[in-house]
């Protein structure tokens, strides 16, 4: 009776029946679970929240991109409406207002006036100097590399972690080789992103001085934007203008160092229809004519 | 005075070996050593997400460490029954408690020296910088923190009976204050009265914990806290360090022990 | 003879928790009287309030009327347990030291110096027969042995006044003849023990007085053969005297 044969024979007789089981219910499990059962790691672990968190590290990189002095959601946040290190890159609408100096505003009681001197009260970016700044700032920015990482395998679809993270690689750690790889990435996760495409024109044209694929590639967001505008709502047409009007006058700038300037004139005409300054470019639009008068014109040249 | 440094050295006897501590260190490190080997864009200087991811782990264990020492000190003397002949000597209550939490505290404050100084080598390896300043004011104001928060789970073990309960009590108060601390006044002012008075009050009597947490001094290599104000922060902590004991020795001082 | 300790009217009434509950009365109005040098017996059935007058004795608990003395000193003064050496029942030392790190360490407690400390531990590991274990944890020792180990530490200040709660509980036949040989040698030494027990025959061997207890009131005092008196041997007297009365044997 104490034999442990019996036992040991039941325990294989259930461990073959457990495995037969499975084995047999594993294609129908597979069949229902959906994406879960296949996706990558984050997606098993933490199914759609996961895009939740993705935003979280997204805004975390702004926040390193701060060192730390960053907003919370109980302070004023209208300056940090647009993450800034988006913002710099000069690829999305910045709706960014106010102070962002002084988010904090006035000190409300003791504490809050004690606790401020534990951290410091400057309002600084790990490189000072966007898009259109002086590029040659410090390579610090490489800190907000990891979390924009992080939050692009979180939520592969998130076209915006993909271009700010290229922006940065290429402008600020001069690593145009991973940048091409983010974009690409993205281009494959997000084949219809326009936004990604004019990062990639940029990085060919700026970085390789490829001035017939960046061409190729702007054209192509413009193809998509123009497939795609008139099916968004309002509010979402009137966030995407602002691509809009880069694609063009990247075009148009394109345009006019390759000479083609009646080309160009048409892409700033283009650009004049999404932007909410159509006067400064009219101002481009009236230079380049007066140019392209001085070439084909003799007439507007005295003739002695 | 000898007798309550008496007691304090078997807290950390007994904290060094008992084996918790050594699993929580050792897996900071395994974690600390994964997330450095991931490659980043073939960067290799990035370092600030590794001291976020180590200091956040730091912060936790420490937190563990000092909530769960410090909630099974005197259930355990109670139940094993070890407090009748410890208070059958001439040691007063009060002793009792202030060595129980010396123990505790010089306890923590080894394990932080160990935890720091692992940090400091980890950040150094891809820094070769030593902001040996910032260090000190991080980890300093991160022992005092600890110390309320061993001060307030002493007191807490002496009023709810059981240690897991005070525990998990101890941990949401502690998470509370680390997360919401700063803003309950904001957030009272979103309140209606009865309540909006009664979360302002709370957020005037509450520890704040959280301006102890200065991990970005490190993490962003801020300038240092104007000494000032750190001295009047360790003040802060050891005043209500000094409240919760007070309260501590009250709650003992009339409790029937058998 | 001079009272070393004293009770006087000494009542505890344990209030439950539990509202519902009726307060309990463990000591009815216990006077008692120790001399010095005594071996004084504390006899009385499980739930007769033993511990209970320890507890007071020690100060664990308050008692709720009347008053208790060692030495003289209320026992609600710290300093009037000094020179008394206690033995909890069913104590569990600290586990992950070993016996003479936890004697090292309530040595600490009574602020003995280091040449006294070592003086003194080995004197102790040796008189309760621990040498050959005192670098072993706790917490691998049996039962007999961590009762010894109790004992050692209750003589760690070289007391004047021991106070054991039920020292041989639990122990074979041949640790409790080691426990008494120890109180024997104590009692040598002119020291006072005053110790509970229930179990009969050892307090008829060692003690000079006994007290027998039941239900929390005084129910006899005096010396071992004033009680015994015409019964048997102490165990019949104790069983009349707490009002049982022996079944005829057949
Ligand atoms: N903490 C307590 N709460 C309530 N009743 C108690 C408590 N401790 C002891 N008692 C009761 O007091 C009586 C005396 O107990 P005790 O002194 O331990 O007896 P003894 O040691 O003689 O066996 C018992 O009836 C016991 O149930
Ligand atoms: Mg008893």
């Amino acid at each position: 009776m104490n034999s442990p044969r019996p036992f040991v024979l039941l325990l294989l007789a259930l461990l073959v029946s457990c495995f037969g089981l499975a084995a047999h219910l594993q294609p129908q499990f597979q069949a229902w679970r959906g994406s879960r059962a296949k996706g990558d790691i984050f997606n098993v672990v933490l199914g759609d929240s996961r895009r939740m968190f993705a935003n979280q590290f997204y805004v975390k990189a702004d926040e390193y991109y701060h060192s730390g002095y960053y907003p919370t959601m109980f302070d004023d946040n209208a300056a940090f409406q647009t993450t800034h290190m988006a913002a710099d890159t000069g690829a999305v609408n910045d709706k960014n207002h106010g102070d962002e100096h002084g988010f904090l505003g006035p000190t409300r009681n003791w504490i809050d006036a004690f606790g401020r001197n534990f951290f410091p009260d400057r309002h600084t970016h790990l490189d000072e100097g966007g898009a259109n700044d002086d590029l040659s700032g410090s390579e610090n920015v490489r800190e907000i590399l990891p979390w924009l990482k992080l939050s692009a395998d979180l939520d592969p679809d998130n076209v915006q972690t993909y271009t700010v993270t290229a922006f940065w690689l290429r402008m600020r750690m001069n690593n145009a080789k991973e940048a091409d790889a983010v974009l690409h990435e993205g281009l494959r996760n997000c084949p219809d992103s326009y936004d990604i495409l004019f990062e990639l024109g940029r990085l060919y044209y700026e970085s390789y001085h490829d001035r017939d694929r960046a061409r190729n590639v702007w054209e192509q967001g413009v193809r998509l934007w123009l497939k795609i505008y008139p099916t968004l709502d309002p509010e979402a047409q009137k966030d995407n203008r602002f691509i809009m009007e880069q694609l063009t006058t990247h075009l148009a700038k394109l345009e006019e160092d390759a000479g083609n300037l009646p080309h160009a004139i048409e892409w700033f005409q283009a650009a004049q229809k999404v932007s909410i300054t159509p006067g400064e470019i009219q101002k481009q639009i009236n230079r380049l004519k007066g140019k392209l008068g001085e070439e084909f014109n003799p007439l507007a040249k005295p003739l002695y | 005075m000898k007798n309550i440094f008496a007691v304090a050295g078997i807290v950390i006897k007994e904290l060094y070996r008992r084996k918790d501590f050594y699993v929580l260190f050792i897996v900071t490190i395994l974690i600390c050593l994964v997330m450095a080997s991931v490659n980043i864009f073939n960067d290799a200087k990035i370092v600030r997400y590794l001291k976020e991811i180590c200091l956040l782990l730091v912060w936790l264990s420490s937190l563990v460490i000092a909530i769960t020492t410090t909630a099974r000190q005197i259930p355990a003397e109670r139940e094993n029954r070890t407090l009748l002949p410890l208070l059958a000597k001439p040691l007063t209550r009060p002793q009792l408690i202030i060595g129980k939490f010396l123990g505790c505290w010089l306890a923590c404050g080894l394990t932080l020296l160990c935890f720091y100084i692992f940090f400091g080598a980890l950040a150094a390896s891809r820094e070769h910088q030593w902001p040996l300043l910032n260090y000190f004011q991080a980890a300093t104001l991160h022992w005092f923190m600890l110390g309320i928060v061993v001060a307030m789970t002493l007191l807490g073990s002496l009023v709810f009976a059981a240690p897991s309960s005070n525990s998990t009590i101890l941990f949401v108060i502690v998470g509370g204050i680390l997360f919401v601390g700063r803003h309950l006044d904001q957030v009272a002012l979103t309140l209606h009265e009865p309540i909006r008075t009664i979360v302002y009050s709370i957020y005037f009597a509450i520890p704040h914990l959280e301006l102890f947490d200065v991990r970005d001094l490190v993490i962003h290599n801020w300038p240092l806290i104007p000494w000032l104000y750190f001295s009047l922060a360790l003040l802060y902590a050891l005043g209500y360090i000094a409240i919760f004991l007070t309260g501590a020795c009250l709650v003992f001082r009339r409790k029937a022990v058998n | 003879m001079t009272a070393i300790l004293r009770t006087e009217k000494l009542r505890v009434e344990y209030r439950s928790r539990e509202m519902r509950q009726a307060t309990k009365v463990a000591l009815a109005g216990l006077d008692l009287e120790v001399g010095a040098g005594e071996v004084f017996g504390f006899l009385g059935p499980n739930g007769a309030g033993k511990t209970t007058t320890m507890n007071v004795l020690l100060g664990f608990v308050p008692p709720t009327s009347g008053a208790a003395y060692l030495f003289g000193i209320d026992v609600r003064q710290p300093i009037a347990r000094q020179r008394i050496g206690y033995l909890p029942e069913l104590t569990y030392y600290y586990k992950f030291l070993t016996a003479e790190e936890l004697l090292r360490f309530y040595a600490k407690i009574f602020g003995l110096s280091r040449a006294e400390m070592d003086k003194r531990i080995p004197e102790l590991l040796k008189l309760v027969e621990l040498e050959h274990a005192a670098k072993r944890p706790i917490k691998s020792y049996s039962k007999g042995m961590q009762q010894r180990v109790g004992l050692a530490q209750a003589l760690i200040n070289n007391p004047d006044l021991l106070v054991l709660d039920e020292p041989t509980s639990g122990l074979d036949p041949l640790g409790r003849m080691k426990v008494r040989e120890i109180i024997q040698r104590l009692k040598n030494e002119g020291k006072t023990v005053f110790f509970s027990s229930h179990e009969l025959g050892e307090v008829q061997s060692v003690c000079d007085r006994v007290a027998i207890i039941h239900q929390g009131e005084l129910k006899a005092i005096g010396r071992v053969s004033d009680i015994v008196g015409k019964h048997a041997n102490l165990e019949e007297a104790f069983l009349e005297i707490i009002g049982y009365s022996t079944p005829a044997t057949p």
